[in-house]
């Protein structure tokens, strides 16, 4: 039996058989291979043998169908360099298809192109030596670590799909060339190089220029890439001598028609769409729905995605209208990549024994710190005391002593005079009562003051002549510290008014109570609605100045927020005042008010008046109030004040891995959706579907025949035609802008990548190819008008 | 010149660098482009090109890369909601973007005015400050 096979490894090209292991209908199984049959363009057969598998146990020999260029990553760099350019004779031809996207060379006649790689160049910075390298192509991104990217992005030498940057076109083909193995003095070869459809002139003759001058090629062809890529599959007889090429590119989509065999440029047209833009695309709306996982959507992962999951809906609105309803098919559908994601450490609640065991610690430790206050309170009061002791001895046996010896005999102890021991004795006293926590007496000293008043203050009420100066100097003293004493006393007795006061207030609100709860209740209730509300609103002003923006996100945030609506006037006032340079009369100041301005310029008038101070107070006192008396009430502050931090701080909480997943639904087909319609991402043309009719209309045959010969041989070839489902939605978009009943038959390219270069290298190997080739004595005799007529003939 | 003896071993092993000196080249890369002269190192863009190619001179059915353009579609234009991808019945003026249903339109007029225009950058609709 034949069977066919798709691998699921990037590297088909690579035959690694013991990785192929999915066959079709099959889940898992290994086989071994006794060797292959045929190879042909695009497929082995092997005869190969199941070993292990689920469902077929005996071992059977079979023949394996292994279709090598599957639609699932075809875009593989091959750089190893070749070592036998100098086998091939002068007149073998090189084949170069010069993609917007890949850059392929290798031999006229041979099945696969020698050298691919990505058509870039980067000039990066060697870290360790600081030199600017040129590197070409994709490489190996473990060896790019050694250089430092950030300054210079990869280059193309494409604007559009037309190559006019001829330095990176000439480092690109440098590194062609050389990892082809020319070691010659020059490229001894005729090229056959692809280029756009109706490429311009000065595009193609400094291409010309290029190869002619630097690497000394005696001959040139150009041909169109899509062309070949027809001619290919029609000599394979995927496609007939009459049809169409729709080739949806890199850059740009082109349908070419086809005629005979040989491609009408004038019934071909170009819209500017291609993978790119569908990479590009789908690279935007992930960061735009990820933006935490932006760095996560480098270009090339993105590429790959692309095209491993996305594919082309047969009719966009229902499958959209699927993934909105939340179907089950669509669930199906949706693909989710998670990003690598460590859970972080769970943070289990402490067990009961943990509580009791820390509690018990904690306990420990204070019962410590205890005692070791304690201990040194004890410690300082057995110190105070000893001090005290020696101080009480000393004046004891100050009593024995003369009073002429006094000095003689204090000399030792450190003291000056009685008074000095007697002071330091009341000190130490004092700190000892401190100490041992004994109360201090206040009321006792009070009374003692009042009775002692007189005394104290027995200068105050002599009058000054009868007194010395320095009796006038204690005088003065006394009388200001009276009156200190007396403001104290005074300030006591407001305050115990005040408390009689509120007290009374109190027990007449009780009253109140008592004789009506539900009235009172009522009515505290409106009052701190009242209050809370007048609170609220200053605060807003102060905050916001008055200015509620209804949409804070999308208003303005500038510098007039930041600044509460009293700062706000004291710019404006300051403004007005630097910017007045007064015109007409100068009246300011013939009011008195005039000079009100300068008080209001002064200073930040943050302080606030009594007013809200109080109103503050009440309000607290009125909550309180209430939370005492109504149980269902809240503290409206609190939930306020709760809620709006809320809002404001975003809410911490743990990532999960959830927030890792990449989930793609509808991006999977938005995307390349756009080959269908340009308009999307904004360019004004027909999609993949009209551009056949398009094409057809500016063909202008008037031959019906002709035009159903082109519609049942239509070839989707290019990079973009990769995309699962594209020929079904083709067949459906053309059969509607098709007259009802034409045939319509649509089909992919054998290796809509890898055809171009195939078809060119049959093209070149060709014997008549040098009739189709103009050489360096011809560019440079002929020049640009040649250049310009010149057209290959495809049909050799 | 690259000297390529103080590259790290695999870098030399795997060739990454080009090396500026190649046998089969008749003009070297630092011949052509010496460094620090900026002369020779301008290349025209596309549009400077297609101006510079006169097409206006040649006759109008002769194809060429500027009228072998699709035009603009005959249909009418399929409208998307901007941030879901599906149908867009809706329109939001404030934000010129188009919307699904309610959630969307919740989530567009939370989204910062720079979110605001990315989206509209997608289809080529954002406000461009010159």
């Amino acid at each position: 039996m034949i069977v066919p096979l798709r691998t699921t490894q990037r590297a088909s090209s690579k035959l690694n058989v013991p990785s192929l292991t999915r066959l079709e209908g099959v889940v898992s199984v290994s086989v071994e291979v006794y060797g292959f049959l045929a190879t042909g363009p695009g497929f082995m057969v092997f005869i190969a043998e199941v070993v292990e598998s689920q469902e077929h146990t005996e071992p059977k020999p079979f023949l394996l169908f292994f279709s090598f260029f599957t639609n699932t990553m075809p875009f593989i760099s091959k750089i190893q360099r070749q070592s036998d350019f100098n086998l091939f004779g002068s007149s073998t031809p090189i084949v170069i298809d010069n993609g917007a996207s890949y850059f392929r060379i290798g031999w006229a006649g041979e099945i696969e192109p020698r050298v691919v790689f990505r058509n870039i160049v980067q000039r990066p910075r060697h870290k360790a030596t600081g030199e600017t390298v040129t590197i070409v192509g994709d490489h190996d991104p473990a060896l790019m670590k050694y250089f430092d990217c950030t300054r210079s992005g990869p280059r193309s030498a494409f604007d559009s799909n037309v190559v006019f940057q001829f330095e990176i076109m000439e480092y690109i083909l440098d590194f062609g060339f050389d990892r082809m193995g020319a070691t010659g003095s020059e490229i001894d070869h005729p090229v056959l190089i692809t280029e756009c459809a109706c490429n311009p002139v000065q595009s193609r003759s400094k291409m010309g220029e290029l190869l002619f001058e630097t690497y000394g090629v005696p001959s040139i062809a150009f041909g169109v890439d899509t062309a070949f890529s027809y001619k290919y599959n029609q000599q394979q007889g995927v496609c007939d001598k009459d049809g169409l090429a729709m080739c949806p590119g890199f850059t740009t989509t082109h349908v070419i028609p086809f005629v005979n065999g040989e491609p009408i440029y004038k019934g071909c047209c170009r819209t500017n769409i291609g993978g790119f833009h569908v990479t590009d695309y789908l690279k935007q709306l992930l960061s735009l729905k990820y933006p935490y996982h932006m760095a996560r959507f480098t270009w090339e992962k993105v590429e790959d995605l692309k095209m491993e999951h996305c594919y082309i809906a047969l009719d966009y609105a229902s499958e959209a209208r699927l993934f909105q309803k939340g179907a089950k098919e669509a669930e199906e559908k949706t693909r989710c990549w998670q990003l690598p994601w460590v859970p972080p450490p769970t943070e289990e609640p402490p067990s009961e024994e943990e509580i009791a065991r820390k509690a018990a610690i904690k306990e420990k430790q204070g019962q410590r710190l205890r005692e070791m206050a304690e201990a040194k309170r004890s410690s300082r009061i057995n110190e105070l005391e000893n001090e005290l002791h020696g101080l009480e001895f000393l004046l004891q046996q100050l009593e024995q002593v003369d009073d002429s010896d006094i000095p003689s005999f204090l000399s030792e102890t450190g003291y000056v005079s009685r008074q000095e021991i007697e002071s330091a004795r009341i000190k130490v006293t004092q700190t000892l009562r401190k100490a041992k926590g004994e109360p201090k007496n206040e009321q006792a000293d009070m009374e003692k003051a009042d009775t002692t008043s007189n005394e104290k203050y027995s200068l105050v009420n002599i009058p000054d002549d009868m007194l010395t100066p320095e009796q006038l100097i204690e005088k003065k003293k006394q009388v200001s510290l009276k009156s200190m004493s007396e403001g104290r006393q005074r300030l006591k007795q407001k305050r115990y008014e005040e408390e009689l006061e509120r007290e009374r207030k109190q027990q007449l609100e009780e009253e109140k109570r008592l004789e009506n709860p539900e009235l009172y209740l009522e009515q505290l209730r409106a009052r701190y609605k009242d209050l809370s509300e007048r609170v609220d609103q200053r605060k807003r002003l102060k905050t916001n100045g008055g200015h509620t923006n209804g949409n804070n996100m999308s208003g303005g945030i500038g510098r007039g927020e930041r600044l509460n609506a009293a700062q706000r006037e004291r710019m404006r006032l300051l403004t007005t005042a630097a910017f007045d340079r007064g015109k007409g009369e100068d009246t300011f100041g013939t009011r008195d008010e005039d000079w009100q301005l300068y008080k209001l310029m002064s200073k930040d008038n943050d302080d606030d008046d009594e007013g809200p101070d109080e109103d503050d107070a009440e309000l607290a006192r009125i909550s309180s109030r209430l939370q005492g008396l109504d149980p269902t009430f809240v503290p409206k502050s609190e939930t306020a004040t709760g809620s709006s931090q809320l809002a404001e701080v975003p809410r911490i909480r743990p990532l999960t891995k959830e927030d890792f997943q990449i989930v793609f639904g509808v991006e999977r087909f938005r995307c390349p959706e756009i080959l269908f319609n340009p308009n999307w991402i904004g360019v004004d043309q027909v999609g993949l579907d009209e551009m056949a009719g398009v094409s057809i209309r500016r063909l202008s045959s008037k031959d019906e025949s002709l035009e159903e010969r082109l519609t049942s041989s239509i070839l989707v070839t290019g990079g973009s035609s990769l995309f699962p489902g594209i020929v079904e939605r083709l067949e459906a978009g053309i059969r509607m802008i098709r007259p009802c009943g034409s045939p319509i038959k649509i089909v992919r390219a054998l290796d809509p990548v890898m055809d171009a270069w195939r078809g060119a290298a049959a093209y070149a190997s060709a014997p008549l190819f040098n009739t189709q080739t103009f050489s360096r004595m011809d560019y440079f005799e002929k020049g640009e008008d040649q250049l310009r007529s010149y057209q290959l003939k495809y049909s050799l | 010149m690259v000297m390529k003896g103080k590259m790290e071993p695999e870098v030399v092993e795997a060739e990454l660098v080009l090396p500026s000196y190649l046998s089969f080249k008749r003009v070297q890369m630092y011949e052509k482009y010496p460094k620090g002269q900026a002369r020779g190192r301008h290349w025209k863009h596309l549009k400077q090109i297609i101006q510079a190619e006169n097409y206006q001179n040649y006759p109008p059915d002769e194809p060429n890369y500027v009228n072998i353009e699709s035009p603009p579609s005959m249909h009418p234009c399929k409208r998307i909601c901007d941030v879901t991808g599906f149908e867009a019945p809706y329109f939001d003026p404030r934000t010129n973007l188009r919307y699904a249903n309610t959630e969307v339109f919740k989530i567009i007029r939370s989204l910062p005015n720079e979110y605001v225009q990315r989206y509209l950058a997608l289809r080529n609709a954002a406000i461009v400050l010159k």
